[in-house]
């Protein structure tokens, strides 16, 4: 067993753990948090998308005892009260069906517009390529992320 | 029939794009789907088989049992001694299966042991320690392999691998053959492939033992049925078992088959003092979690000299791998589109369902429509180039027309309302088809390769359910409903109970926009609960989500129920103004008199729920307390089955899409250009909704057109297992859908709403392989099988 400790949304986690036990399951199972979703055993879905010391990785590809010290957001983090202009995008612009990706589409997307504030269309589709969706066939996914591009861009023009 | 007009009050919630309500939820990871229950449980892992076809010689589990952690271990034999075999439907031969595998083992995956431990690591490490002595047999994969004289049998039993084998002719076949100036024939191949839910099987069962009986939670699609299934093979009464569906991460069929693991893991419950939880892994999905099955189709039209198609044979043969619960319905359900939108007066079908040794196969989104409208749309186009006409003209000289609506198939199916024609009209004008085809003249110049690619398909919605056992004589299940409770609580906020799930459709939005106008309120003052608990749930044996029949069935009965409520408010509210029923009107939450004496007089709905709930000897006398009621709709339009006069399903929504590709002769892939759909699916109750349900389901389509496949080696071994080889579309390189709608009601649904769901999956398959063929014209190049890969069109380049 091996004590690491972990911020996770802010919150300061601490456990002792396997070395084989994944982050995603440890985000899961000893932190409780379970937006963070599992759809594939091989990294190829993106369900498990988190933030982890500020970049997007699915946290199935990573020990819990390789995230030792590390920063970690989830869907749970995201927003605090009202919902982020990510979350309310998918929610205005259709882009959730059964929900299993969602939260890992949203902080990919998230990831996305912090590095890009303005990306186009194929831009975005370059960035979600690692997340997969059953269900929408991504096309209203793609239009919710360049609507929360907007949103965030005339929030911080501070445009009515 | 109600008419629209008296079901709704208000017209400001019904047909507009509201976001879903659910969505809230979903955006903030607040989902609970089965493996997020805060549930202190054992976890379970299944054994799966390493060969596709084998005996079972010995199965030795003491070295996993030792392992610290372990709790249980169960085996196929134990499994069958417990309970009684799976019920086939559609097969009219005798095979005897189990939830697990007990003397053979028939496809790769198949569960052959199950072990029960203190957490899933542990579950799975102990899964390597279980040794299993197999003799190997040898294993059918194709088609072909199953049908040889000499094949072993999957079934010994049932002395043959053909497990359904039926021919039915309808209407005047004969008569179309005479006239007929050719006969046009091809044989086409489908894949295995399938939607893939992003959430896998997963199922929690306890047990208690005080009563006997079992609670279980599973993301199952289909409850009323399975309730029953679980019970008979357990062995045990409806009353023992209690099924609990939380939220559903996608299902698309393939949840349908997941009871015989709610089977397994009620009886690992039964060995230990926790809840046991199964997540099944994406690994054991691909490989045993169903597919749709692979199919040789062969078709023959009857073609007159001006392209009027008058008679159609097919023989479709299915590779149905070895789940028997399912095993024939691929075969059977083609009858609701084997004319697809055209007036053909005279069909013969030949049905063989063949059990192989690959995974079992289910329901995928649109069951065998998908490949009926693809072999027929692609002999359209066959036709068309063999007589010299345009493929759009074919089709033109051939559809129903809509004057001929309510339109009858020669099996019986009724077309209710549509109008084709004008549907292509539409979709030709949108994509510029006279310009669209100059720019292919002229890029062929420039050595560009550019196709056009049209499709008519037919999207049936609300399964008749006994069609399943067309060839074997009564159903244990006929008709189509499904039921509703509605009640109106303390504060006059109207709550619904579903008797369906939702797996991604958006049912509880869908649902709240009509209670929402029958009772002139707003959307949030109306909470649906599509969440399913048998305890309470108001379900039936047909009740779950498939074959579109939500906006048939399930919002039917929602309508009855809120009806009740309605009904029920107006005579309490006319009792407290002291007026005439007929004199009120529901008006932003009150009810209102209207034009007559007493005008300008209302009670709200909050004041009505007083008496009724509180207040109870104000009610008139001869009314029960209460505001909540249940009602249960059917389907109206069901015909009892026969094999010369019935109905697979009960409302057809339409659409035409035409594609617009580029094949690259380098590389042999496929770039889309331009893709419009034309879409008929009757009055939409969320615009938003179903413009995501048509992109989606069509994006299934585009999957197996190009790039999805579950491909076999000769062993029986599934060689794609994992996303990385089984491939499914990405963000990238998949077009940007432009749809427009028509709009035909359909006269048998209270609201006039017809199918939504699997359409797009349906009609794509034929529009692109129609374009790529186009394309590739100049190379004499004919699209006869799926998925049409860069490795295909490379190789067909090549001969």
């Amino acid at each position: 067993m091996h004590e690491i400790q972990l911020r996770i949304n802010g919150k300061d986690f601490q456990h002792d753990v396997e070395a084989r036990l994944l982050l995603v399951h440890y985000i899961r199972e000893k932190a409780r948090l379970t937006g963070t979703h599992v759809g594939c055993d091989t990294g190829h879905c993106g369900a498990c998308t988190v933030i982890c010391q500020g970049r997007a990785i699915k946290s199935c590809m990573m020990l819990a005892v390789g995230a030792d010290g590390f920063e970690i957001t989830t869907i749970e983090g995201l927003a605090a009260e009202d919902l982020h202009p990510v979350q309310e995008a998918f929610r205005e612009r259709f882009a959730v069906q059964c929900g299993y990706c969602t939260p890992g589409m949203i902080m990919t997307s998230y990831f996305l517009l912090q590095g890009n504030p303005e990306p186009d269309e194929e831009e975005i589709r370059r960035a979600l390529v690692g997340n997969l969706c059953m269900c929408t066939g991504y096309q209203q996914i793609v239009d919710a992320v360049k609507y929360a591009a907007e949103r965030i861009r005339r929030v911080e023009r501070k445009d009515p | 029939m109600m008419k629209l007009e008296d079901i709704l009050v208000t017209r400001n919630w019904v047909g507009k794009p509201s976001p879903r309500k659910e969505d809230s939820r979903l955006v903030r990871g607040e989902a609970l789907y089965i493996d997020d229950l805060n549930m202190d449980c054992h976890h379970a892992a299944v054994l799966g088989s390493p060969l596709a076809h084998a005996r079972i010689q010995a199965i030795d589990t003491s070295e996993a049992e030792k392992l610290p952690g372990v709790m249980a271990v169960i085996t196929g034999k134990e499994v069958a001694e417990q309970t009684r075999p799976i019920p086939g439907r559609a097969i009219t031969k005798t095979a005897i299966q189990y939830p697990m595998a007990v003397d053979k083992v028939r496809y790769v995956g198949e569960p052959v042991a199950a072990i029960v431990a203190q957490d899933a690591y542990i579950a799975e490490d102990a899964l390597e320690l279980i040794k299993v002595d197999y003799e190997l047999l040898t294993p059918l994969v194709h088609i072909s392999d199953a049908l040889k004289e000499d094949a072993p049998l999957v079934f010994e039993e049932a002395g043959s691998n053909v497990l359904l084998h039926d021919v039915m002719e309808h209407g005047s076949l004969e008569e179309a053959y005479k006239e007929a100036d050719l006969i046009v024939q091809e044989t086409f191949k489908i894949q295995r492939y399938s939607s893939t839910p992003l959430e896998t099987w997963a199922i929690i069962a306890e047990y208690e033992r005080a009563n006997d009986s079992f609670v279980v939670w599973a993301n199952d699609q289909q409850h009323g049925r399975s309730i029953v299934n679980v019970c008979r093979c357990l062995g045990i009464s409806t009353n023992q078992l209690r099924l609990i569906v939380p939220d559903i991460g996608g299902s698309f069929g393939l949840k349908l088959a997941i009871w015989p693991h709610m089977v397994i893991l009620s009886l690992l419950a039964k060995k230990v003092d926790k809840p046991v939880k199964w997540i099944q892994t994406r690994t054991a999905n691909l490989t045993a979690g169903s597919h749709a099955p692979d199919a040789h189709l062969e078709i023959e039209l009857a073609v007159r000299k001006d392209g009027r198609i008058l008679g159609l044979a097919l023989k479709d043969t299915e590779n149905d791998g070895s789940f028997i619960h399912t095993t024939g319905i691929y075969a059977l359900i083609k009858f609701a589109t084997m004319v697809g939108c055209y007036n053909i007066t005279g069909t013969r079908a030949e049905l063989i369902s063949v059990v192989t040794n690959k995974g079992p196969t289910v329901q995928n989104r649109g069951v065998g429509k998908p490949a009926m409208i693809f072999v027929l749309e692609r002999m359209v186009d066959i036709v068309a180039k063999r007589l010299g006409l345009d493929p759009s003209e074919v089709r033109f000289r051939n559809f129903v027309q809509p004057e001929q609506m309510p339109y009858t198939t020669p099996s019986g199916e009724i077309y209710e309302s549509g109008n084709y024609p004008e549907c292509l009209k539409k979709a030709l004008t949108r994509v510029g088809y006279e310009e669209r085809k100059k720019q292919r003249e002229e890029e062929r110049k420039k050595g560009r390769y550019i196709g056009i690619g049209i499709s008519a398909g037919i999207e049936p919605g609300t399964s008749n359910l006994g069609y399943y056992y067309t060839s074997r004589g009564t159903p244990e299940y006929m008709g189509n409903a499904d039921g509703a409770i509605v009640g109106m609580d303390f504060d006059g906020n109207v709550q619904v109970l579903l008797g369906s799930m939702d797996s991604g459709q958006g049912h509880t939005t869908t649902a709240a926009q009509v209670v929402a106008d029958m009772l002139g309120i707003t959307l949030e003052r109306v909470s649906v609960e599509s969440r399913i608990d048998s305890l309470v749930s108001p379900f039936l044996g047909h009740s779950g989500v498939y074959s579109n029949k939500f906006n048939d069935v399930d919002l039917g009965a929602v309508i009855m129920a809120t009806k009740k409520v309605r009904d029920k408010i107006r005579k309490i509210a006319a009792h407290m103004l002291k007026v005439d029923e007929t004199d009120l009107e529901l008006r932003e939450g009150k009810v209102c008199t209207g034009k007559g004496k007493g005008k300008g007089k209302a009670v709200s709905f909050q004041e009505v729920a007083s008496l009724a709930y509180k207040q109870i000897l104000l009610l008139p006398e001869d009314l029960e307390p209460g505001l909540k009621e249940i009602a249960y709709y059917r389907s109206p339009y069901t015909k009892l089955p026969s094999r010369t006069d019935f109905n697979v399903q009960t409302t057809h929504s339409n659409s035409v899409h035409v594609v617009v590709v580029e094949v690259d002769v380098e590389t042999g892939m496929v770039h889309f250009l331009r893709y419009v759909i034309v879409h008929d699916c009757g009055r939409q109750i969320n615009p938003g909704i179903v413009e995501g349900m048509l992109i989606g389901s069509t994006v299934h389509g585009i999957g197996a057109s190009l790039c999805e496949d579950f491909v076999y080696a000769e062993d029986g071994q599934l060689l794609s297992s994992t996303f990385m080889d089984y491939l499914k579309p990405t963000f990238l390189g998949l077009p940007r859908l432009e749809i427009e709608h028509m709009e035909s009601p359909c006269p048998f649904t209270l609201l006039g709403s017809k199918a939504v769901g699997e359409g797009g999956s349906i009609t794509s398959l034929a529009a692109i392989a129609n374009a790529v063929e186009d394309a590739l014209s100049p190379f004499q190049v004919k699209i006869t099988s799926l998925p049409m890969t860069p490795e295909k069109i490379m190789k067909a380049l090549q001969h």
